[in-house]
């Protein structure tokens, strides 16, 4: 096992590092350089638009891809140098996630448990029937895996990345084909694992959830790492503090929207009956200093609306970047 | 709910052969299921049933063989009927087995699994076609109890279902191995089935022309040394004195059984079979074979072909008409007999090998190498993008250069290393054949091997670097348009009239795949052109060979030019 180089002596790794990771496609860069650390037990959210570099991210921290260079270390093991150690460690769970049409669901799930070695037949029987019973699909144990829905089939495949108790899972687009009440209790599995200690790296394009299950999250666009962090850290960074405000006024709208339109900050600026609508990009004591002013100027408000624009704009914000370069 | 708590101790390498292979036990759930497997089952105990009663009837009472004769008529059919079986079945499912196994994309779950490479190979190899195993196993009785009642002698049987398995291992080991490699699922099937005829159906027959290794990767060498052991006892004696005409396996001045040859020659390239898929296995993005290993199985398929092949010279036994003329034999016995009013028929003592068939032999040889140059070329050669990745691979690593015997690596100097080895093994044959003991006096100069290692450095080398400089497209869009077209069209003018022969034979030399046969036909004071295309062969090939020869020299060094250019482009990049 390679134990990757780490910053204060003693502390354990990251359990994902990944260092300037780069993978090509002849001349198409899927990722370029990304530098990336995930702490233990995180939900830690991947998200971009298609072509943006997880997939192929995803598939070089499963070994799956060798990189064109770059180091990537899961808890402590260099997954180039020690592949076997390293697929011992995660849990992959592919976008689209297939099951072979010949074994049944238990058939599937015990091959698995076999090949990854979880002892006796006895102990790979009940590791079996806990992870179904994670995925609620106990009642679907001795059915064909080709009779299942597609919801029911990214549950199984869930139930194969759990058997072996990886202590990374990487999870790509597991809500896809869930219904909301799948989605719910994959949330709430995701977090009971992450408490006990496992790392979970999941890509979304369900992007509300994606905030609302990670602890933290990064976006990609064209192989490129734009921003990570919390939900609001990302925003930040990404430069997306922009947002709409709605001014009411009782009358001299005319006056208002002339001073607003001499401040800094403000764009598109308009008069809609006897509101003034603008947009805004500053901090929020900027924004304060707005009403301050307004009330300064003697205009009597009668409503202050903000509008910030969701995650979801902010994104779509980026794939259409993307597409249109 | 139990939380999946991550505390992966439980979690060990999964080093399982045999049973506990966990690939193997899984195929042998899915496909040994009693509800499907049943009917197979039946209808092959059926069709067993039916050639061991048919063959013991017609023996008992319709020849009146003795018991122990009648005995032994089921065993050749049962054999051929197991061999459909194992061969024909088992190799489709090991093929179409791996190629399903990627289309439903359940192998990416394989590749994760913490098995080792070869532990995974094996699961496949004897998982896939399990069931064709079971369906052999319940032919056994009858082939058992065929053996018993007919006397054959356990040195008879035991080598020859020896080398049945291992001959069905090789064919489901070359099944897997194109399963795994064709990516696309609708060839994957074709190929396999076609290469697995083309190895060991086409190839086998260079044996009648001199490569006679190739035919020690069926079953037949064994089947025919044996066969007098399990037909009726009066066959047997008959078959006894051909066999006894019939050349046995001299490997250099080593004597073998057809048994040990066949599994030292099977067990050698089953090697090469599980190297290329544990390379496979362990990282996708693998060539097929190293480099290193690439030039080793050159030079053994080299020395297996030359060492089966110069001990045959001096006998006639290499010759072509020699085996002819040994099918004739018995009829041309006959006819002397008969034209004598009688008596014992005698062996014709008077042939003599054709200078045309040494000629076409060392072509043949040529050619074959030439092939397998081509072949091992194209497995070991990086692609461009395979080229551009190990360079930024140097570059983060703060190297100048790619590792001598990296898969990004330029492949020049192993192609030049196996033409090298080629050249020389070519001429060897060459030479065994001309100056042998059938045509005193000729002599076959050094400049033939001169020749022969510029055919071989300027076409291999050629192929190699249109590879690595601009892509298998390129180099396939070349070998239509440069390699297939001309011979098609050269062909096709001869034909028409005999005045266009000699335009026919310039055409067809813009092939480079005819400059072999060209070669020795022009070069071997032994060959004998018709007067129609006496000067135009040597002519062209001298023509060609220099054009050739002149365009891999420009193509390597715009090759070079092109690799520097790259490099100094990657590692400056920022």
């Amino acid at each position: 096992m390679t134990v990757a180089p780490s910053p204060i002596p003693d502390s354990p790794p990251p359990a994902i590092d990944i260092r300037d990771l780069r993978v090509d496609y002849g001349d198409f860069v899927a990722v370029n350089d990304l530098t990336l650390a995930v702490p233990r037990g995180e939900i830690f959210g991947l998200v971009g638009p298609n072509g943006a570099g997880k997939t192929s991210t995803f598939r070089v921290l499963t070994t799956l891809m060798e990189p064109t260079y770059g180091e990537v270390f899961l808890d402590g093991v260099d997954i180039q140098e020690d592949r076997e150690g390293a697929r011992r460690i995660v849990g992959y769970m592919p976008d689209l996630a297939p099951v072979p049409a010949d074994l049944k669901v238990w058939e599937f799930l015990d091959f698995h448990a076999a090949a990854y070695g979880l002892g006796t037949k006895l102990q790979r029987r009940e590791r079996v029937a806990e992870c179904l019973e994670e995925v609620a699909l106990t009642d679907q144990r001795h059915k064909w895996c080709k009779e299942l829905s597609r919801g029911q089939t990214q549950r199984v495949v869930l139930a194969k990345t759990l058997l072996h108790r990886p202590r990374v899972l990487i999870l790509d687009e597991p809500a896809s084909g869930l219904d909301p009440l799948a989605r719910r209790d994959l949330r709430h599995a995701l977090r009971r694992l992450a408490k006990t200690g496992a790392t979970v790296f999941v890509s979304s394009h369900i992007l509300s959830e994606l905030a609302e299950m990670c602890s933290s999250l990064c976006v990609m666009n064209r192989g490129t790492l734009l921003a990570s962090g919390t939900v609001d850290q990302v925003r930040h960074q990404l430069g997306s503090t922009e947002r709409t405000l709605t001014v009411t006024l009782l009358d001299r709208e005319a006056e208002a929207a002339a001073w607003l339109g001499t401040r800094p900050g403000i764009q598109h600026l308009k008069v809609s009956g006897a509101q003034v609508i603008f947009d805004f990009n500053g901090s929020d004591e900027d924004q304060a200093g707005l009403v301050e002013g307004l009330v300064a100027q003697g205009l009597r408000m009668r409503a202050f609306e903000e509008k910030r624009s969701s995650f979801e704009d902010i994104l779509v914000e980026v794939a259409e970047s993307n597409r249109l370069s | 709910m139990t939380p999946s708590a991550p505390a992966d101790a439980s979690v060990r390498p999964v080093t399982g052969r045999g049973w506990n292979n966990p690939i193997f036990r899984r195929y042998c759930r899915s496909r040994l299921r009693p509800k499907k497997l049943a009917v197979s089952l039946l209808l092959v105990v059926m069709i067993a049933g039916f050639i061991f009663a048919m063959s013991g009837a017609v023996g008992r009472y319709r020849i009146e063989l003795s018991e122990e004769d009648a005995a032994r008529l089921p065993i050749i059919p049962l054999l051929v009927f197991q061999g459909i079986i194992l061969f024909f079945l088992g190799t489709a499912q090991a093929a179409g087995g791996m190629v399903a196994e990627r289309d439903e994309g359940v192998i990416d779950y394989q590749r994760l699994i913490p098995m080792r490479p070869l532990s995974k190979v094996l699961g496949y190899l004897f998982g896939l076609p399990v069931a064709e195993y079971v369906m052999v196993l319940v032919t056994l009785p009858f082939t058992a109890w065929s053996l018993w009642k007919g006397d054959v002698a356990m040195a008879t049987w035991l080598p020859l279902y020896g080398i049945f398995f291992s001959t069905g291992l090789l064919y489901h080991s070359t099944g897997l191995v194109t399963g795994t490699v064709v990516k696309n699922r609708r060839w994957a099937f074709l190929v396999s089935i076609g290469l697995v005829f083309g190895l060991y159906t086409v190839i086998p027959q260079m044996a009648r022309f001199g490569l006679v290794f190739f035919k020690y990767l069926t079953i037949m060498p064994v089947y025919e040394e044996l066969l007098s052991g399990i037909v009726p006892k009066t066959a047997g004696a008959m078959v006894d004195v051909g066999q006894r005409l019939a050349p046995t396996v001299k490997f250099f001045g080593l004597n073998f059984s057809e048994t040990v040859f066949t599994l030292f020659s099977q067990g050698g390239l089953v090697l090469t079979f599980l190297v290329m898929l544990c390379r496979t296995w362990r990282r996708s993005e693998s060539h097929l074979m190293g480099k290193a290993w690439a030039v080793g199985f050159f030079i053994w398929i080299q020395v297996l072909l030359l060492g089966n092949a110069l001990p045959l010279v001096d006998g006639g036994e290499l010759f072509p008409s020699r085996g002819f003329n040994r099918y004739l034999a018995p009829i041309q016995m006959l006819e002397a007999a008969r034209r004598r009013g009688g008596g014992r028929p005698a062996l014709r003592e008077d042939w003599v090998p054709q200078p045309g068939e040494a000629v076409l032999m060392a072509g043949a040889y040529g050619l074959v190498t030439l092939l397998l140059l081509f072949v091992l070329a194209r497995m070991i050669t990086p692609s461009p993008e395979q080229q551009m990745r190990g360079w930024r691979r140097a570059r983060k690593n703060g190297a100048r250069a790619l590792p001598f015997f990296s898969d990004a690596a330029s492949s020049s100097w192993f192609v030049t290393a196996m033409a090298l080895t080629g050249a020389a093994g070519w001429y060897v044959f060459t030479r065994a054949l001309v100056e042998s003991q059938w045509f005193p006096g000729q002599v076959v100069p050094l400049s033939v091997l001169a020749y022969f290692t510029a055919i071989l450095l300027a076409i291999g080398l050629g192929f190699q670097v249109l590879l690595e400089w601009r892509g298998g497209r390129t180099l396939g869009l070349t070998t239509i348009l440069a390699g297939i077209a001309p011979m098609m069209v050269g062909a096709v003018m001869g034909m028409v009239s005999n005045t266009l022969l000699a335009t026919a034979t310039w055409v067809v030399a813009i092939s480079p795949v005819s400059l072999p046969v060209y070669a020795v036909g022009s070069l071997l004071s032994l060959s004998t052109l018709p007067p129609e295309i006496s000067l135009a062969v040597p002519r062209a090939f001298q023509f060609w060979l220099l054009v050739y020869g002149l365009m891999t020299l420009w193509l390597l060094i715009q090759s070079r030019k092109a690799r520097r250019a790259m490099a100094g482009r990657i590692l400056t990049e920022g």
